[in-house]
């Protein structure tokens, strides 16, 4: 290290004006952590700001569904099409889109076919799509850290063995997974009561699973980097336990890229659910945006509103998603130049 | 006949297939901009063993040019060999393209079926009891290659369809087996290498065949391609002989990639005059298996070069309406002599109002539209399992006095009569396919208004594989099953036995009761001409006295017809284009 003196600030590293350290705006500069800059400079950011935003309506959306369509006056009750659809006329609505104007009973009008209120289906499909993400993405980040922590500061053989693990894991094809566990577990449990849980959690298991190496991948390489430096071989001279040089010395210097991972894996767990939707596995009853969208496919002519709802929210979810993570990684990343 | 694609045959199915004509009702008139179609009807069987080839031209036809099918969701046959056909699809292009049987079918004028010689010189001459029939062989028909089509050959034909082991999908297993003397003791020429069978046997032209009973229906089930010629020894070894069959009909088979595309060239050794009903008007069939039916829908209404010389077996319910003002006269609607049953299990559901209120809670309409069906014009509604125009079959019949409509309150009261409010209902449905999920749905909430309790078991396989299985712990549990069903030739013999004696293939109703099954045996023994009113009286009867099974709708089929496709019709026989018949316009 050739400055071994200077203090671990980010600062440091900017190219912003060095500043008078007298001067009364660096009074202002001074006892800000690492995390509160890259905020800062988060917040500066516009596309990040318009990301998070929009990235804050679909989460308000998912955790307030019932009530939102209890506003509206919509549910995803079962209802019977022949009394909503025009049988002899091409099976369209008979009230709304697409051949009459807005109906204020149904604001996102009412699927052919089946007559769900497209609204309500919309709201529980955010609902569904983001639960099944953020806990996936939640397992998935436990286990890589967890995983590439252990490899990484271990070493030897613990890391060999993870290490092969991880690669296997790595092989596995994801989709051809997870088509074979959905009639597995459908032969197994689809007389259980509780088989459309079943169906969420052993989705959101599958993504766990197969979601995670990335992030360990990351993080032991992070580890073997920096378990050799100075803090942590004083750590270590001291006398701290394993346990405690993980979590407090070497995690703290993790934030940034666990952060990092996070955000970058949610939306991927986004666009992986409505595509497994769309293929028939993963969620099959119940609302789900991929679902959606594999039904209104072949009315994208006459019906095109019914197949714009669902895909405006996959893509505007899954690009804020990902801008944001995007600038995240920039903002903390001391080495960018902006 | 089973229909080819599994989806299909469950409920709720992903294509349009067929049905005769009939309104709906309720309110569904709102707004309706669509124009009547009129239905091809299937009205029994007409027979004239008489015509002789070579067919009667069709007006305006001209010779020339290249004609593409396409098929929607059906990767087709897995064999070709004409003993293993036992498909709509399959059937209906190699019997009227390729392969030559006993007798076979002709479009007549008014679009019904006549059953007309085709190898045989006449429909084949029975003795007295119907226990023996003789057929001539025409002496003018030939092989692909040039060699006359001999007694011998069609014997060995026939005598393959035996063999229930080498063709398990084939129709031998059900008639054959079923009416040939000795077939069930006979394992057929290739399981059974070293045992001789005589009930078949020739002699000069005559091919001669020995019943087990009476079966007065053979002349239909001469119309089948396994009923033909097979070339003698290893040349029509299964299973080589399935990819690659020597064809006999105007046709013969170019190129065959399984559950892609079959191509199909003139064949130049087809005699005209051989053959009472086949044209070779086209030069070139180019048959497109497992297609995507948006793609179809949208090169069948693109009106391009591509489009002009194609046919397509099926339209998405969703450009019906597009399709139904646009093409007019080639958008052909054709029954397809198919029902749609639920089948209350018969030793649970041992109630008959318990069995009528499930057919009033039954939601018609809903569970079409959200079937993706046409309500009215793919599926109409069923009165009892003979489909329309049957022969025998009661006009206007209605097991429960007029159409059983959804109607949940006179559900309600049945079940009171029964005194079982809150039965349970125990089914499975295909969780695969969104339609099926919609369909359930429907189904759900109908019955559960109605008065029941409802149980829907989600499966991934076919339903048809655990219907079918009474070993399976999930069939065990079931009390509502289901079947679609059509007719394998225009008599009731081919609809109420398999479904509902108590040893029929397809009886997931497990009905069985001895007078039934006493009184089909002698229907089966009765004269010719007094069989059909007999069939008709017999379903009327059984849908009056036990209800046993609920036929939810009867099927009909879209067709679409390129601009230049002559003569645009269907094939009421089968369900099918009538390939028979086509020619392109130059």
């Amino acid at each position: 290290m050739s400055q071994p003196t200077a203090p671990e600030t980010l600062g440091s590293l900017t190219d912003e004006t060095p500043i008078d350290p007298n001067s009364k705006k660096a009074k202002a500069i001074t006892g800000r952590s690492p995390m509160q800059i890259a905020l800062g400079r988060l917040m500066r950011d516009k596309i990040a700001v318009v990301c998070a935003i929009v990235i804050l309506f679909f989460i308000i959306v998912a955790v307030f569904a019932p009530w939102i369509n209890k506003f509206f006056g919509v549910d995803t009750e079962t209802v019977f099409p022949s009394q909503y659809l025009d049988i002899l006329g091409g099976g369209m609505p008979l009230e709304g889109p697409p051949n009459n104007g807005f109906d204020p009973d149904h604001p996102f009008g009412i699927a052919p076919q089946t007559a769900d209120d497209n609204l309500a289906y919309w709201v529980e499909g955010c609902r569904t799509s983001l639960t099944i993400a953020a806990l996936a993405t939640l397992f998935a980040s436990v286990l890589g850290v967890t995983i590439g922590l252990l490899a990484g500061f271990l070493g030897g053989i613990v890391d060999k063995v993870l290490s092969f693990f991880i690669d296997l894991f790595l092989t596995v094809p994801f989709l051809l997974a997870a088509l074979t566990l959905a009639p597995i577990l459908n032969e197994r449990f689809n007389t259980a009561d509780s088989y459309v849980t079943i169906q969420k959690f052993s989705l959101i298991g599958v993504l766990a699973v197969f979601g995670w190496m990335g992030t360990a991948r990351l993080i032991r390489g992070e580890v073997l980097s920096l378990r050799e430096r100075e803090f942590v071989q004083a750590a270590r001279v001291l006398g701290m336990p394993t346990s405690r040089v993980l979590l407090k010395e070497l995690m703290p210097n993790l934030a940034a890229p666990i952060i990092i991972s996070v955000s970058l894996m949610l939306p991927a767990f986004v666009a992986a659910e409505a595509g497994l939707a769309f293929l028939g596995i993963g969620v099959t009853s119940g609302a789900s945006w991929g679902q959606t969208i594999s039904k209104a496919v072949k009315y994208f002519e006459q019906y095109p509103l019914y197949l714009w709802e669902p895909l405006i929210g996959v893509v505007l979810l899954v690009l804020s998603l990902n801008l944001l993570g995007d600038a995240i990684r920039d903002a903390l990343d001391p080495k960018t130049r902006r | 006949m089973k229909r080819n694609k599994p989806l299909a045959l469950v409920a709720g199915a992903a294509l349009i297939t067929l049905a005769a004509c009939g309104g709906g009702d309720g309110e569904e008139n709102e707004g309706t901009t669509g124009t009547e179609k009129k239905f091809g009807a299937q009205e029994g069987g007409t027979k004239d063993a008489t015509l002789e080839g070579p067919a009667q031209e069709v007006e305006g036809a001209t010779e020339g040019g290249t004609v593409t099918v396409y098929v929607a969701g059906d990767p087709g046959p897995n064999s070709l060999d004409p003993t293993d056909g036992w498909s709509v699809l399959g059937n209906s292009i190699q019997q009227a393209l390729t392969h030559r049987s006993l007798t076979q079918y002709k479009r007549g004028e008014d679009g019904q079926p006549v059953l007309v010689p085709d190898l045989a010189v006449d429909l084949g001459v029975p003795n007295e009891d119907f226990t023996e029939w003789t057929f001539t062989i025409r002496d003018d028909a030939t092989w692909e290659d040039g060699k006359p089509v001999t007694a011998e050959e069609v014997a060995w034909g026939i005598q393959r369809s035996l063999d229930a082991e080498t063709f398990p999908a084939g129709p031998g297993a059900e008639y054959s087996k079923g009416y040939f003397a000795g077939g069930q003791d006979y394992a057929g020429p290739y399981t059974d290498k070293d045992k001789a069978y005589d009930a078949i046997s020739f002699d000069g032209q005559d091919v001669t065949i020995k019943m087990e009973k009476p079966f007065p229906d053979m002349d239909y089930w001469g119309a089948f391609m396994a009923m033909g010629p097979a070339p003698l020894g290893k040349a029509s070894q299964p299973p080589n002989y399935g990819t690659d069959p020597l064809s006999n009909g105007p046709y013969k088979i170019e190129k065959w990639t399984p559950s892609e595309e079959l191509i199909l060239t003139k064949n130049d050794q087809w005699i005209a005059e051989s053959d009472p009903a086949r044209h070779q008007y086209v030069d070139e069939w180019i048959i497109k298996f497992d297609q995507d039916q948006a793609k179809v829908d949208q090169i069948m209404l693109s009106g391009n070069s591509d489009s002009q010389t194609a046919i397509a077996t099926s339209i998405g319910s969703d450009k019906y309406e597009q399709a139904n003002s646009e093409l007019g006269e080639r958008l052909v609607q054709q029954t397809s002599q198919c029902v749609s049953t639920l089948t209350p299990d018969y030793t649970k559901i041992t109630d008959i109002n318990v069995r009528k209120a499930l057919a009033y809670a039954y939601p018609y309409q809903d569970v079409w539209l959200a079937g993706g069906e046409v309500p009215g014009v793919t599926r109409v509604p069923a009165n009892s399992i003979m489909p329309p125009g049957m022969a025998g079959k009661k006009e206007g019949f209605q097991p429960d006095g007029e159409q059983i409509v959804y109607d949940p309150e006179k559900a309600k009261e049945l079940l009171a009569e029964a005194g079982e409010e809150g039965y349970e209902i125990t089914m499975i449905f295909y969780e695969v396919d969104p339609l099926a999920v919609a369909v359930q749905k429907q189904i759900t909430k109908g019955f559960e208004s109605a008065g029941f309790k409802v149980k829907a078991i989600p499966v991934q396989v076919s339903p048809y594989d655990i219907w079918l299985n009474p070993d399976d712990k999930v069939n065990k549990t079931l009390n509502l099953r289901g079947v679609n069903w059509c007719s394998d030739w225009p008599a009731g013999s081919t609809m109420l036995p398999p479904l509902l004696s108590g040893d029929g293939v397809y009886n997931t109703a497990l009905f069985s009761e001895p007078e039934i099954d006493a009184e089909m045996e002698e229907i089966a023994g009765l004269p010719l001409e007094e069989q059909g009113a007999a069939w008709g009286e017999l379903d009327a009867k059984i849908m009056e006295e036990f209800f046993p099974i609920i036929p939810t709708a009867f099927r009909n089929d879209l067709f679409v017809f390129g601009e230049k496709i002559g003569n645009p019709s269907g094939d009421a026989a089968l369900g099918a284009p009538n390939y028979k018949d086509f020619f392109v316009m130059q």
